[in-house]
């Protein structure tokens, strides 16, 4: 697996901090599924809702959320912040046409930026750490790339996007996968368990391990103590599951198959958040480079992407009361 | 039966909780079905077919038994979810009212073996649906030889096997006042002869007896009066 992982992590530093904000990652393995779309629109429902909302292209290496929002292109992005040390990340933020939306573009024409290194990541993780609002949405880049994986595991929401489609379903679950791995890598170092994880998973299939469910199990049952810290640190990984361009009544019922198989394949609960219907609108609107919510809130799509909004605004509303 | 798949409870299985009621139950069952079949197109590169295969054979046996009353509780019990002495708590089921509830709860280990015993009175004794009765000798002798009867014995044939009017009415579908037309000889107030019958058939049938013994008995006396009118 990959060994790679920074040792000057920032989560440990970040453990003890609250962050500035709830972090909204929409990530989805494969390119097209509407990761921009979802997370644009969420944004701007949001925003809608009345919070203090900033959105984030850590698109890399193909940033367009600005073409999804509508906003001009900008020369100072994310892509500026990588490659100059004095530029402060407050700076590189731009209104758009959302009185509450603030946007942080990856529009540029430095070509360089795809791969980050270590330090680079976690400047800019940090930053969207402390970065003060209500929420801040981040719309990751397709592949299973270790910065899309690190900036997936640090939001508090991780959602994916499906569409039904087979490429899309094996994609999506790859990328869940990948950053299951990621976060148990990282996890298996602060507790000092990764000979122990090394040696089940080279006999995975003597001790019947198939899937994260079964290793999990496995290291509870070895050792209790650890087993147990281990799961619960584990545990907030909950994916966040939405269905994007359905086109029948089936295949929005899909994304509750959708929800079954992680919870059975990873051993914790994964949510589905909702089903997006396909829309020609979509693409049309985007053509005209202004954003499907701009004008058009009657439809379908609005109220399904208004629901998921609303949930995720509960689970604020919720936290806040408890604290 | 394994009680357990990867640790898994059957509730954790199907993706319910303890407390879910029946429709719950079925409900989950049927999406289970869905997501676990060889053509979900959800399985893809998580499950092998004989991975989802597995699956399925334990989504059955956990409906089976989730489905049934006393095998639930059973299964309750050995996960420690319920005592078994204790009445079960109300939430259980939203669907069934809690006193039948506790009933099935002290005699669910049993119920099964409770059922065949169903047929063995103490002899003397009959049963219809609605009640248990003394078989009086003389009574059964007179109904196997009767040749022609009127409303009157009929009368004597529930009253003898215990049933009320009121019973007899909701289980043959028969309005209470026509009974009491027939058992009154009230003839006028009786339907056609093809209807009657159909009448007196189905309260004997009710009631346990010879149906075409008292029914042919009864048309007979039927059919004279209604040629003497």
């Amino acid at each position: 697996m990959d060994s790679n992982v920074t040792k000057m992590d920032f989560s440990q530093l970040r453990g003890k901090a609250e962050p500035g904000s709830i972090i909204i990652a929409v990530g989805g393995g494969k390119g097209g599924v509407g990761k921009s779309f979802v997370s644009s629109s969420l944004a701007i429902i949001l925003a809608q809702l009345g919070y203090n909302t900033l959105a984030v292209d850590l698109d890399l290496g193909g940033a367009n959320l600005h073409t999804c929002l509508g906003a001009p292109l900008c020369d100072r992005g994310i892509n500026e912040f990588i490659t100059n040390p004095q530029l402060e990340f407050s700076e590189l933020i731009q209104s758009t046409h959302w009185p509450n939306l603030k946007l942080i573009s990856g529009s540029s024409e430095n070509l360089e930026t795809a791969n980050v290194t270590d330090v680079q990541r976690s400047s800019i993780m940090s930053s969207i750490f402390r970065h003060k609002a209500d929420f801040t949405v981040l719309d990751l880049s397709a592949g299973t790339h270790t910065s899309t994986l690190d900036f997936f595991l640090m939001a508090q929401h991780k959602m994916v996007v499906f569409t039904p489609e087979p490429s899309s379903v094996e994609n999506a679950y790859r990328f869940l996968k990948a950053s299951f791995y990621r976060k148990l890598r990282r996890y298996e170092y602060q507790l000092q368990m990764g000979p122990m994880i090394d040696e089940l998973t080279a006999n995975r299939t003597d001790l019947k391990i198939r899937n994260p469910s079964d290793l999990m199990r496995v290291i509870s049952q070895k050792e209790p103590v650890l087993g147990t810290k281990l799961k619960s640190l584990m545990s907030d990984i909950n994916f966040e599951i939405i269905l994007n361009q359905a086109r029948t009544r089936q295949e929005i019922d899909l994304g509750h198959a959708l929800q079954s198989t992680c919870n059975k394949y990873f051993g914790f609960p994964c949510q589905f958040l909702g089903g997006l219907e396909y829309d020609n609108a979509v693409w049309q609107s985007l053509r005209q480079r202004h954003h499907l919510l701009m004008a058009n809130r009657q439809s379908h799509l609005y109220a399904q992407l208004m629901s998921i909004a609303r949930k995720i605004a509960k689970v604020r509303q919720q936290n806040n009361s408890v604290a | 039966m394994s009680e357990r798949y990867d640790g898994q409870t059957y509730y954790e299985l199907l993706e319910i909780t303890p407390n879910s009621g029946p429709g719950e139950i079925y409900n989950a069952y049927q999406r289970a079905r869905t997501t676990y079949s060889p053509s979900s197109p959800a399985l893809y590169s998580m499950f092998t077919p004989a991975e989802a295969q597995e699956l399925l054979v334990m989504i059955e046996e956990a409906y089976q038994t989730l489905s049934h009353q006393a095998r639930r509780r059973e299964y309750d019990e050995r996960l420690g979810l319920v005592g078994p002495a204790q009445p079960p708590r109300s939430t259980m089921t939203q669907a069934a009212p809690s006193a039948p509830r506790a009933e099935a709860a002290v005699a669910a280990p049993v119920l099964v073996k409770v059922m065949p015993k169903k047929d063995e009175l103490p002899s003397g004794f009959a049963r219809t649906k609605f009640s248990i009765y003394e078989v009086k000798p003389e009574m059964e002798q007179e109904i196997a030889s009767i040749e022609e009867c009127d409303g009157k014995f009929l009368q004597r044939v529930r009253l003898y096997s215990g049933v009320t009017l009121e019973q007899l009415s909701d289980e043959i579908r028969v309005v209470k006042s026509t009974l009491v037309a027939l058992e009154a000889n009230d003839l006028d107030a009786l339907p056609v002869a093809v209807f009657t019958r159909g009448f007196v058939i189905q309260a004997a049938r009710a009631m346990g007896f010879d149906e075409k013994k008292i029914t042919d008995a009864y048309m007979k006396f039927f059919k004279a009066r209604k040629v003497v009118k």
